[in-house]
């Protein structure tokens, strides 16, 4: 039994990861329309990035990831001005693909950089608190605790400030929302710096609580179209209850089934709900 | 590398792959179907004929079956196989439009990998099945490699052969007209998901047998040859060829084929140089992809034509 509550709570760690590389991608998906599949690889950026400066610049950890984030937002927002931007007009489906492409570049550009390999911070080694015989470790507690900042400040930003208001009013209906004298593209421009400022900071939680191999960011973006998907593709909010279930789902149900099959977990998941209710668990009808 | 392998290598792969991009071509330049998860199908081929051919398991084996057939049956059988997976995926998935059917598909294909990978029964899980027999033809001295390249050839232009006779079929015009107009198509009474799924199901088929093909020349099948990455490689052809045409499909793929097959050969010092001009053919591949979307190359040509007629 404290088994099964071990990995329940290891779950909502891993859940908490999977809210903060999904947020970004929901929040895309919504403002701009399309899946930006290369989302994952900025994680990538992002970690290796914090590595570098970390690690090989002998940098401490929060000036290298603070770099890090802000480098990551600027070259999310880079390319979304050169490459997508320009193909808007030829529908969600092209720019879907073109974002495997924009992966493909993103992905090499790591790898030629940083070579194969398995590497970590320099950081002190992971402090385990036990509550009731349930073990966690100091950077799980960071994740989980960073999660739910980041999703009260973007509740916050989204509702309180005018750009805010802007990115949800451009969301729902961009054409009636320039008409009514939102500028239009410089609200894309804070959606871009914010997602891929957070994809930035989901990268930098990776780095911390795993280790860091060149293909890692790519195996992000299962879990993270699962997140997406199982969250209504038209939702924020609900991206922090669906995170949560795909990160609990796929850490208990190690008790039963080898861990093997753990991406497996987040994939029947994507089936079942786009079989069953394709709305996603926000009810709300995608177009 | 010599010149004459390397070209053999190139008719090989590229002809194989064509059948895959061909397939896809018909799937979403005629049906509009977005298929993410291609190397399911083909993956299905590879597995199920070395499943049929291959011997009993033995010694450190771990999977359950090996029928020892002959080879043209597990050729059927991958036919037949990649057949029964598209109407198993296809039929649940296919009501969902554009982007959720990538995702869907890429989805199935995912589970399929995970299955492949833990499940040992199937096929020996990560390790993958060696020695996978290969057809006993041989003529005199001609190389198997040619023997080949040669069937290779004959997939690819069967298969084209049977998707020109389905295009210029009546069923091939409804095809378009559900392509152009789904509203004015089901208007006149053409059962628009029917035809969707039919076609999703034909064109499995010969994946299915380029996969067996392709058991047969790596005489290896392991979860590692079926990734992702051979869907992403099969798109990148049909953007990079046009998604219009039947000869751009075919132009495409082998352009990229060319393009690997011309990195793979360029000899390198050391281990780490060679990795990175692994990842420079991933930057350029991904680069020339998006290129091509973004200044719609083949739209250009395409309405330049259309212009001077």
């Amino acid at each position: 039994m404290s088994l099964l509550a071990q990995y329940f709570v290891t779950g909502i760690a891993t859940g908490s990861f999977l809210i903060l590389a999904t947020i970004g991608f929901s929040l895309t998906r919504q403002v701009e329309g399309f899946l930006n599949i290369a989302h994952a690889e900025l994680l990538g950026v992002s970690a290796f990035m914090t590595w570098g400066l970390n690690v090989l610049a002998g940098w401490p950890l929060l000036p290298s990831a603070t770099v890090a984030i802000a480098v990551t937002s600027v070259f999310g927002l880079v390319i979304a001005r050169t490459v997508y931007d320009p193909i808007k007009k030829l529908g969600p489906a092209v720019l879907l693909i073109t974002s495997v492409g924009v992966a493909y570049v993103i992905g090499g550009g790591v790898d030629a950089v940083i070579g194969t390999g398995i590497r970590t911070l320099d950081i002190p080694l992971a402090t385990t608190y036990k509550f009731y015989g349930i073990r966690v470790t100091n950077y799980q507690l960071l994740v989980i605790a960073l999660a739910a900042l980041t999703g009260v400040s973007l509740a916050l930003f989204l509702n309180k400030t005018n750009t805010g208001l802007a990115i949800r009013a451009v969301a729902a209906n961009a054409e009636l929302a320039a008409s009514r004298g939102v500028d239009v593209r410089k609200t894309s421009r804070a959606t871009w710096l914010i997602s891929s400022g957070l994809a930035g900071l989901a990268g930098v939680m990776l780095a911390m609580i795993a280790t860091l191999s060149t293909d890692i960011a790519f195996h992000q973006i299962l879990k993270i179209l699962a997140v997406a998907i199982l969250a209504g593709l038209g939702s924020l909010y609900s991206v922090i209850l669906s995170g949560l279930i795909v990160g609990i789902a796929m850490d208990v149900s190690v008790y039963w089934i080898p861990a093997g099959y753990r991406p497996l977990i987040a994939f029947a998941i994507v089936i079942i709900v786009l079989l069953f209710r394709p709305q996603g668990l926000s009810g709300r009808r995608a177009a | 590398m010599n010149v004459e392998a390397f070209l053999v290598a190139v008719l090989t792969f590229g002809c194989l792959f064509s059948v895959l991009t061909l397939s896809l071509n018909l799937q979403y330049a005629r049906g509009g179907m977005i298929n993410f998860g291609t190397v399911a199908y083909f993956a299905v081929g590879a597995y199920a004929y070395a499943i049929v051919t291959q011997e009993p398991p033995s010694g450190l084996d771990q999977y359950l079956i090996g029928l020892n057939g002959p080879w043209w049956l597990g050729f059927l059988v991958a036919g037949v196989g990649a057949a029964c997976f598209a109407i198993l995926t296809g039929w649940p998935t296919l009501r969902l439009r554009g982007e959720y059917l990538a995702l869907t598909t890429f989805a199935f294909a995912e589970v399929l990998h995970s299955f492949l990978l833990n499940e040992r029964r199937i096929g020996n899980g990560s390790v993958g099945l060696a020695n996978v027999e290969r057809p006993g033809i041989s003529w005199a001295d001609v190389p198997d490699s040619y023997v080949f390249a040669v069937a290779a050839l004959l997939l690819m232009l069967v298969t084209i052969a049977v998707y020109r006779r389905i295009l210029a079929s009546p069923y091939g015009r409804a095809m378009d007209a559900v392509r152009d107009d789904e509203m004015a198509a089901e208007a006149v009474g053409k059962d628009v998901a029917r035809m969707r799924f039919e076609v999703f199901v034909i064109s499995a088929v010969p994946i299915g047998f380029a996969g067996a093909l392709y058991a047969m020349i790596t005489t290896l099948v392991s979860p590692d040859l079926f990734t992702a990455e051979v869907t992403f490689f099969v798109w990148i052809a049909l953007v990079l060829g046009g998604e219009r045409t039947m000869l751009g499909a075919i132009l495409g793929t082998i352009a990229l084929v060319v393009f690997q097959e011309v990195v793979r050969g360029i000899p390198f010092e050391t281990v780490r140089s060679a990795q990175i001009a692994a990842s420079v053919e991933h930057m350029l591949t991904g680069a020339i992809f998006v290129i091509i979307l973004r200044w719609q190359v083949f739209e250009r040509i395409s309405f330049a034509r259309s212009q001077a007629e």
